[in-house]
């Protein structure tokens, strides 16, 4: 599953694309058809979630 | 060494008649053991010198008289250094070191009578020397990621600041992936422990560090304290957020770090967005995403329209012209018109064929013809 930051900062810059550029329809469509996928993995993603804990062994520094 | 025989200092112990050395000193020593027993000490340190050790030996002097003291590793490792002209109190246990007969006070506290004592005056030195290389510059601090994949934390692994920050950590931001790495807190080998948590961490690639620890006397939070470790804290490659000891103990560790939280849950905190805010942030993107589709869908429409008005007004005009061509066309058309010119008068003489008969030499004496005027035709003859 994609970083959820990266996921949000794709979902930002396509929002602002949508917001801000004169585009075609089929490209404004398209754009919308991925940020509402990306909405959706966003949400799902924060709905699932269980924390992973990982425990990294400690090992001695050799002096 | 032998339980201390009863004293009798006349009383020759050899047939020679002679003591040996290591009697006087076994003696020496039961005597100064059993006539002074472990006391409270005031004076200056002198000639300090730590071995590598960790044994630390020094004299305690005043104005008339000095006493050689050692201070062992497992006595000291908590305690910073002190410095040659300090006024120090020694809690030590007067004693004889045999091998080299001399009086020696084997030390087991040792507390600063200056302000706040040595940990203050260690602090201040590190804190002064982490400040000459720029490390406590505001300017250096970094900002926390927003939404951390990897959270990595140092501490305890049997603390209760472990269990609070997990906690923190699975409730609000449980897409993470906490990374727990273990180190002593607390102890002799704690710093080195701590160095070697971070420089693992430094290798791996994690968003941002969580320095945790719970409360504690000044000598528990010593590590925090040490100038190796608060190096280490900004030598990471990571934002690091520091949470150690109660909110009123600020340590080098603290100070160092890109964030000071006041407890490990705080830190935790710190370290998290909340998911249930990041959910409704999640609801306006999707409104800003639907009003941008609808906008832009919008656009296109009113493009649409606007060439579509072109069009309509680019016939027009054409039809325009067209009429307009047309009518000067017809006037001129009508203008030379053979109607016209009949109806100023003229008449047209045709034969029988059609012809039109334009020359006297067509109009022969008995020529019949056809004389065509503006209101119908009449038949005539040349006479």
């Amino acid at each position: 599953m994609a970083e959820f930051n990266k996921q949000l900062e794709r979902l930002e810059a396509i929002v602002r694309r949508l917001e801000s550029e004169e585009l075609d329809l089929d490209e404004a469509l398209k754009l919308f058809e991925e940020g509402v996928e990306r909405l959706r993995a966003a949400r799902e993603q924060l709905a699932q979630a269980e924390l992973k804990v990982k425990k990294v062994l400690e090992i001695e520094s050799p002096r | 060494m032998g339980s201390p025989t009863p004293l009798d200092l006349f009383a020759a112990a050899s047939a020679e008649g002679a003591w040996t050395v290591g009697e006087v000193t076994r003696r020496a020593r039961a005597v100064i053991e059993a006539g002074l027993p472990p006391l409270w000490i005031r004076g200056e340190i002198a000639g300090f010198k730590a071995w590598r050790s960790g044994h630390w030996y020094f004299s305690l002097r005043d104005k008339s008289a000095q006493l050689r003291c050692v201070m062992f590793a497992k006595q000291n490792f908590r305690l910073p250094a002190p410095a040659d002209g300090m006024q120090v109190f020694v809690f030590a246990r007067p004693s004889m070191y045999e091998e080299k007969g001399e009086f020696q006070l084997t030390v087991t506290e040792l507390l600063s009578t200056e302000q706040g004592g040595l940990w203050k005056l260690a602090f201040e030195k590190a804190k002064a020397a982490l400040t000459k290389d720029g490390l406590l510059d505001p300017g250096r601090k970094r900002r926390l990621p927003l939404f951390p994949n990897r959270i990595a934390v140092v501490t305890s692994p049997d603390g209760a600041a472990l269990r609070d920050i997990q906690a923190v950590i699975a409730r609000r931001w449980p897409i993470a992936e906490l990374i727990v790495v273990p180190a002593q807190v607390q102890g002799a080998k704690a710093e080195s422990s701590l160095c070697s948590a971070l420089n693992r961490i430094s290798r791996l690639l994690v968003d941002v560090v969580v320095v945790a620890r719970g409360g504690g006397s000044v000598e528990d939070l010593w590590a925090f304290n040490s100038e190796r470790v608060a190096r280490a804290v900004a030598a990471m490659p990571m934002p690091v957020i520091s949470a150690v000891g109660h909110e009123t103990d600020v340590t080098l560790c603290d100070l160092v770090a890109d964030l000071r939280a006041a407890t490990p849950s705080a830190a935790a905190e710190a370290a998290t967005p909340d998911r249930a805010e990041v959910l409704a942030q999640c609801g306006v993107m999707g409104q800003r995403l639907g009003r941008a589709l609808r906008i832009a869908s919008r656009h296109v429409v009113e493009r649409l329209d606007r060439s579509g008005d072109r069009l309509v007004r680019g016939i027009e005009h054409r039809l325009e012209r067209s009429g307009a061509l047309l009518t000067a066309h017809s006037a001129r058309l009508d203008a030379l018109s053979p109607l016209r010119v009949l109806a100023r008068g003229y008449a047209v003489a045709r034969d029988e064929e059609g012809r039109i008969l334009k020359r006297v030499a067509q109009l022969r004496s008995g020529k019949e013809f056809r004389l065509r005027v503006t209101d119908g035709e009449v038949n005539g003859r040349v006479q």
